[in-house]
């Protein structure tokens, strides 16, 4: 028998459904919303919505406000994912392969950066990303957003090269592989699952930031985010419009985690995080 | 670092021989090491020099010393919510990392149950902070919202978020544990699958109860990813703004006016660069302590 | 970025130090040692800690007392020189 478990609680699978069920709950809620027209939703309490409508998927759909900052906050994040990576991958090698001077310290360093309160440099931004032409680009949230991910990136990346034994770069070198050849036609292929998981993480959280995000913007480079808090108008809360458009940011997430769902497992096991 | 840090989730593990020193390994590192400097560096002296003037703008300033620092300490309002971000957080760490680990513990390991779990258990970590926001300033409402009118009208608690203080508080801190549970869950369950299958035998063969087996093997093998777990929450939680921004606004009154939320009003709302570059260093000092301080006590207790 | 003097010679003393530690590494590789603080430290974490706590020292004087800041620096120095020394 292959148990990689231990023992299970007999009541344990009911008690995580019942939990992943309340988890739901409030998204449900908000997916009810979004389908229903604002003067059911602000008209009456109900369990299950009376009129089905699509109205509000529509106009997210039409007007160019709204699926155009959807599309920047796709776009800087990807390309903070990417840059965060590049750069991330032989720092975190290094941290994992050699000692040198001041390497402790580098690392706490870079994780305290992790740890700086954003609204601390949402003054400096906006006056840094203006005077260097910047200023609401989609480059320029990716490059203020690694603030955050390229400390969390090499923190994750380090965790998971550590667990790949030192021999098998020794063996490469004997054999004749220099050290970027090794690099990309050996290594990166070793640690896929990790370069996975951390290309998640930095999705993640440069998808969900919101405040530096709002700050080094204004049109062209729009996150949705800030789009989102444009719905109070005179008219009040558009609820079902601003519903509609929070299922849709949930989307990408949702498909991103599906992709890397098997190396989230595996991959957190070896890796730091 | 790497050594004590690797060493607290391989705990068990044959220690690898030693690292080779080589200071060319810089080279590697200089990539972070310039954009972090761009990223971080070159806007914290930024916030130095302001935290030091009076800026009305960029060639009319005057030099006023640390009467920024002065001001901003002894402000109420500041301390008030510093008061009420110390307290947010801890009442965080001590709902959040015992649910994570619980919820761990009984997430299924094997078929299809594993996938669903996972990408479920992750979903509110992918929702944007202001939708995290939306979400429940339509949910608790005692309106409209399923929470709040389900505690109204089937409890028969008078719950009203916009306008009790208590109310508001409960709102954002359960917003928080729905939020962020998962975060620790995730970690806990990679911790947890991690441990090597001999020692589950082994409390087999002693017929251990399940709650002595995870005392004493789960729990000391999780340290590692607790580590983690409880820096990560610490930290975002102490620096916590779009969520409650969104839900309460700070409010009702200050009630959940958690330093961030104060910060960015004075640096964003009243444009006020001077004071709110001084806040800006202290709240990054105190980050910066407490952070060690967890740090150094997790990954070097126990050796 | 508008830099006045004492900012500039603060990040300028912070550069100078860096640099110093640098090249004392070189010619003697830090040993870490248990001194009163209870933990493992090396120079690096003992110059961390000790800049830390002068940094407190100087954040609490000016929070509670209006007494002149040259003392609270000279105080937050020896702090920051005691830990150094036998931190």
């Amino acid at each position: 028998m292959t148990r990689t478990t231990g023992r299970r609680l007999p009541w344990a699978r009911t008690v995580f459904w019942l939990y992943v069920a309340t988890l739901m709950l409030p998204l449900l809620w908000m997916f009810g919303m979004s389908i229903r027209p604002n003067e059911d939703i602000l008209g009456s309490f109900s369990l299950v919505p009376q009129r089905v409508t699509f109205d509000n998927y529509v106009t997210f759909f039409t007007d160019s406000s709204w699926y155009s900052s959807y599309l920047n906050s796709i776009v800087y994040t990807s390309l903070n994912a990417v840059m965060s990576l590049i750069v991330a991958l032989p720092a975190a090698y290094a941290f994992s392969r050699f000692r040198f001077a001041g390497d402790k310290h580098l690392f706490f360093w870079l994780l305290t950066n992790r740890m700086a309160p954003p609204a601390v440099f949402l003054l400096p931004f906006f006056q840094i990303y203006q005077s260097v032409g910047l200023f609401d680009t989609h480059l320029g949230v990716a490059i203020a957003h690694m603030l955050f991910n390229v400390p969390l990136a090499v923190w994750i990346l380090e965790g998971f090269m550590s667990g790949i034994p030192r021999e098998i770069d020794e063996t490469a070198a004997i054999d004749g592989y220099s050290l970027p050849r090794f690099f990309v036609r050996i290594f990166l292929p070793m640690i896929r699952s990790a370069i996975g998981v951390t290309a998640f993480f930095c999705f993640m959280f440069s998808w969900v930031e919101l405040l530096i995000a709002r700050t080094i913007t204004s049109v062209n480079a729009k996150p949705i985010a800030a789009t989102m808090t444009r719905t109070v108008s005179a008219a009040g809360v558009d609820w079902g419009l601003l519903a509609a458009a929070g299922v849709l940011t949930i989307v990408p997430g949702a498909i991103v985690i599906w992709f890397v769902r098997n190396y989230i497992a595996k991959g957190f096991a070896l890796g730091r995080v | 670092m790497s050594e004590q840090s690797t060493g607290a989730v391989q705990a068990d593990e044959p220690r690898p021989a030693l690292k080779r020193k080589d200071n060319r390994a810089w080279w590697l590192v200089l990539p972070v090491v310039v954009s972090v400097a761009f990223t971080a560096v070159i806007p914290l002296m930024t916030v130095v020099n302001f935290s030091v003037q009076d800026v009305f703008s960029p060639v009319d300033r005057v030099f006023v010393g640390l009467e920024w620092f002065r001001s901003i300490s002894r402000d109420p309002e500041v301390r008030a919510a510093l008061v009420r971000t110390l307290l947010f957080s801890a009442q965080v760490l001590l709902l959040e990392i015992p649910l994570g680990v619980a919820l761990a513990v009984v997430m299924p390991r094997r078929g299809l149950g594993v996938s669903v779990a996972l990408v479920l258990v992750a979903l509110p970590l992918l929702i944007p902070w202001n939708v995290v926001g939306t979400i429940w300033q339509i949910f608790a409402r005692g309106d409209i919202g399923l929470g709040g009118w389900t505690i109204n009208n089937v409890l028969g608690v008078n719950f009203n978020y916009t306008l009790d203080s208590t109310d508001a508080w409960i709102t954002v801190l359960l917003m928080d544990v729905w939020h962020w549970t998962p975060l620790v869950a995730l970690l806990a369950y990679a911790g947890l699958r991690s441990i090597p299958e001999p020692y589950f035998q082994a409390a087999q063969i002693d017929a251990a109860s399940a709650w002595a087996t995870f005392r004493h093997i789960q729990l000391p093998r999780l340290r590692g990813v607790l580590t983690i777990a409880v820096l990560l929450r610490f930290m975002d939680s102490f620096m916590i703004y779009t969520e409650p921004f969104v839900v309460t606004g700070g409010g009702p009154g200050n009630a959940t006016s958690f330093l961030s939320i104060l910060l960015s009003k004075i640096a964003v709302g009243q444009f006020d660069v001077g004071p709110a570059a001084a806040f800006s260093l202290l709240y990054f000092l105190l980050v910066q302590i407490l952070c060690y301080v967890f740090f150094t006590v997790l990954t070097r207790s126990g050796r | 970025m508008v830099w006045t003097v004492p900012t500039a010679l603060v990040f300028a003393g912070l550069v100078v130090l860096l640099a110093a530690m640098a090249v004392w590494g070189r010619i003697s590789p830090p040993v870490a040692r248990r001194g009163f603080l209870r933990i493992e430290t090396d120079r690096g974490d003992r110059l961390y800690i000790g800049l830390i706590s002068a940094a407190v020292v100087l954040a609490g004087w000016i929070a509670v007392t209006d007494l002149s800041m040259w003392l609270a620096l000279g105080c937050a120095l020896l702090v920051a020189l005691v830990i150094g020394r036998w931190g």
